[in-house]
């Protein structure tokens, strides 16, 4: 049988399946959905410091093949996270990552220290990708300078593993990677949504009140794995492989091109309990291919000598 | 954050039958596989077949009634998702989450009369409201067949969805429809008027309704310039129907008992609210 667990820098993951940031509650809202210890970590949705009351509606719409949309980090900010939902997550049977989000650099910080001291807090995620808010502009994540300032400063805060989420929405995104990387990320999660946009002809409105929104779910597969093996490419951190994500086959993709870990955003709102299947499914999946050893077969599709005799 | 109800489940159900109802509707029957304990009207699944043919987001229903184990929901055709379940041929699967939401408040026969306001498809969680209050809920006095006066508007009344049944159900039944081919002509509010003026309605009375946006927004506005309670079950575009999308808010009423926190999530802390509790004025972009 297929040992499941992999090494995400300097963490332990009993298996390599995680939820998107946004895309499976705030803290222990989907236990019962999921068993926690289904899951090899589950991560937050972005905590602001200031709350957030998020974007006007409709926030969301659906394409042909994905999801488009605009919540706008809507959370109760970073002293209800502390007080109210951290105290429940002490004993989940799982890691649990925090994922922040600022826009300067200097709340990055403020996040990054105060939760450092949080036990019940086992890496910070850095939402550097949010595309709904500041109209879009992605400052942290278009600007290898400016992803690196918001980097260095979580990393001067906090000793706390910490990943760098970046965006689809660049021409270079390994440039991204290794400013991140030299900026002290012990990891790196690609990707957050695609910028995009819905509207109805006959009545020339747009679907989403902000015009444009995230895109995610089927459609932006082929693009994340992309980004993401670009990401794998050019740095040595790990790599955590998200967009598109659904089934065995579809995590198993990412890890062939180097991701350590995926997760698992928009396909859990099609049935939100199947992500406590899917660690068994790559398992199945595995064991079905005769791959024994999952640490040493991830990353070997760029080098598929270095399995000969596997 | 609220969590989804303790009793939801994600399951595969079967489809029974799915049967016209009215000009654009159908009754979908599903055999959900294991007997689920009896849900509280105005409650909601999450529908989505397994086949591949449905959007990759599962859409609401109201379940509209539960017999024999099975679960049947009215569904209006409307866009690609409602299309895909009216047409899922007998035996095949569906995505069934579920039961989701609060429901109505307990419907007693202690105080004023109930009026329920039904519009078009926004009849379906009243089958089984009727039905409950009917046999007493939460341990409170069971309403009386006058105490209880449905009103059910639509469009024509090809639209009035087995309005037969529901009157059959044993309340005080009454249509209105826009183009006056049965009951009343014109929409719920007015028959509501009328029916009070005639004496056949008290005076003072609670109301329940569901329906379209701009009917919920007329029944607040009674209810606040009477000084009625009155329920609203809410509609929303919904993403996950369980709590972590964020996709379905309602704004809450400044001053209001949410007023903590500018939204609330309709799926998981609705979908029925108290008119006190939200703010439909601030609310663009509903679906109408
Ligand atoms: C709690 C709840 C209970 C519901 N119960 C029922 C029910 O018992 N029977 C029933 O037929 N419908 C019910 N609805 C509405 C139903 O969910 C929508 O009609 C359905 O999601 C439309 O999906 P679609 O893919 O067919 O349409 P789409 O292609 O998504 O949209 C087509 C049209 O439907 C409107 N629409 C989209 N989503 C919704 C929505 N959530 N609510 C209202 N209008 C919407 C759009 O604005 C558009 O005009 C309920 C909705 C909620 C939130
Ligand atoms: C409704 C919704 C809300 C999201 N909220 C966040 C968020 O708060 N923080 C974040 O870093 N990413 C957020 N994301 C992005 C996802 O975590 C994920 O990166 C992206 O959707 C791509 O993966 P997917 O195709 O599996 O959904 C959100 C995505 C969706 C669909
Ligand atoms: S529908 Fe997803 S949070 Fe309410």
């Amino acid at each position: 049988m297929a040992r499941l667990s992999v090494q995400l820098g300097p963490l332990v993951l009993r298996n390599p399946v995680m939820s998107g940031s946004g895309t499976y509650g705030h803290g222990r809202e989907m236990a019962l959905m999921c068993p926690p210890r289904h899951l090899g970590a589950w991560v937050s949705k972005t905590v602001t410091l200031e709350p957030r009351p998020g974007n006007p509606m409709p926030r969301m719409a659906e394409t042909e093949a994905g999801l488009l949309n605009s919540i706008g980090l809507e959370n109760r900010g970073l002293e209800y996270y502390l007080s109210e939902i951290l105290p429940s997550m002490r004993d989940l049977d799982t890691l649990v990552v925090t994922n922040i989000g600022a826009e300067c650099v200097e709340d990055f910080g403020t996040l990054a220290a105060r939760l450092d001291g949080e036990a019940a807090v086992d890496a910070l995620e850095v939402n550097l990708s949010c595309p709904n808010v500041g109209g879009g502009r992605l400052p942290f994540s278009t600007d290898a300078r400016m992803a690196a300032a918001a980097i260095g400063r979580v990393r001067a805060a906090t000793k706390k593993p910490l990943f760098a989420k970046l965006s689809p929405n660049v021409s270079d995104i390994a440039s991204i990677a290794c400013a991140v990387e030299a900026a002290g990320a012990d990891g790196i999660t690609a990707v957050n949504t695609l910028l995009g946009m819905k509207v109805d002809w006959r009545s020339r409105r747009p679907a989403l009140a902000t015009v444009q929104g995230g895109y995610s779910g089927t459609g932006i597969k082929p693009v994340a794995l992309r980004q993401a093996w670009m990401c794998c490419k050019a740095v040595k951190i790990p790599v955590i492989g998200c967009g598109g994500i659904a089934s065995a086959d579809d995590a198993l993709e990412f890890m062939v091109v180097g991701c350590r870990a995926v997760q698992v955003g928009t396909s859990n709102f099609s049935d939100p309990s199947a992500i406590g299947n899917l660690a068994q499914a790559i398992e199945h999946a595995l064991d079905q291919a005769c791959i024994a050893d999952l640490e040493q077969w991830i990353g070997s599709f760029d080098n598929p000598r270095a399995l000969a005799g596997a | 954050m609220p969590a989804p109800p303790q009793d939801a489940r994600s399951r595969v159900a079967r489809v029974v039958r799915c049967t016209p109802c009215g000009a654009d509707a159908f009754v979908l029957e599903l055999d959900p596989g294991e007997e689920l304990a009896p849900v509280r009207a105005s409650r909601f699944f999450m529908l989505r077949r397994e086949d591949g043919t449905s959007p990759l987001v599962p859409r609401p229903f109201s379940l509209y009634r539960q017999q024999r184990g099975n679960l049947e929901f009215l569904i209006k055709a409307m866009g690609r998702g409602t299309r895909a379940l009216v047409s899922a041929p007998a035996g095949s699967k569906v995505r069934l989450i579920g039961p989701l939401g609060n429901g109505w408040p307990t419907i007693d026969g202690d105080g004023p009369d109930w009026v329920m306001l039904a519009g078009g498809v926004g009849s379906a969680p009243f089958w089984m409201g009727i039905e409950q209050a009917q046999q007493g809920m939460d341990g409170k006095t069971p309403v009386r067949k006058q105490q209880v006066h449905l009103l059910f508007g639509a469009a024509s009344s090809d639209l009035l969805y087995d309005f037969k049944g529901l009157a059959g159900l044993g309340v005080s039944a009454h249509a209105a429809t826009m183009d006056g081919s049965h009951g009343h002509r014109g929409h719920v509010l007015s028959l509501l008027a009328q029916l009070q003026a005639s004496g056949k309605v008290p005076e003072r009375v609670r109301l329940l309704a569901c329906g379209p946006e701009r009917m919920l927004e007329a029944t607040a506005h009674l209810a606040f310039e009477r000084g009625w309670d009155a329920w609203l079950s809410m509609e929303t575009w919904m993403g996950c129907g369980v709590g972590i999308c964020n996709g379905c808010p309602i704004p809450t009423r400044a001053g209001g008992p949410r007023a903590g926190w500018p939204n609330v999530k309709c799926c998981v802390e609705g979908p029925v609210f108290h008119v006190r509790e939200v703010d439909l004025a601030r609310r663009v972009g509903a679906p109408t």
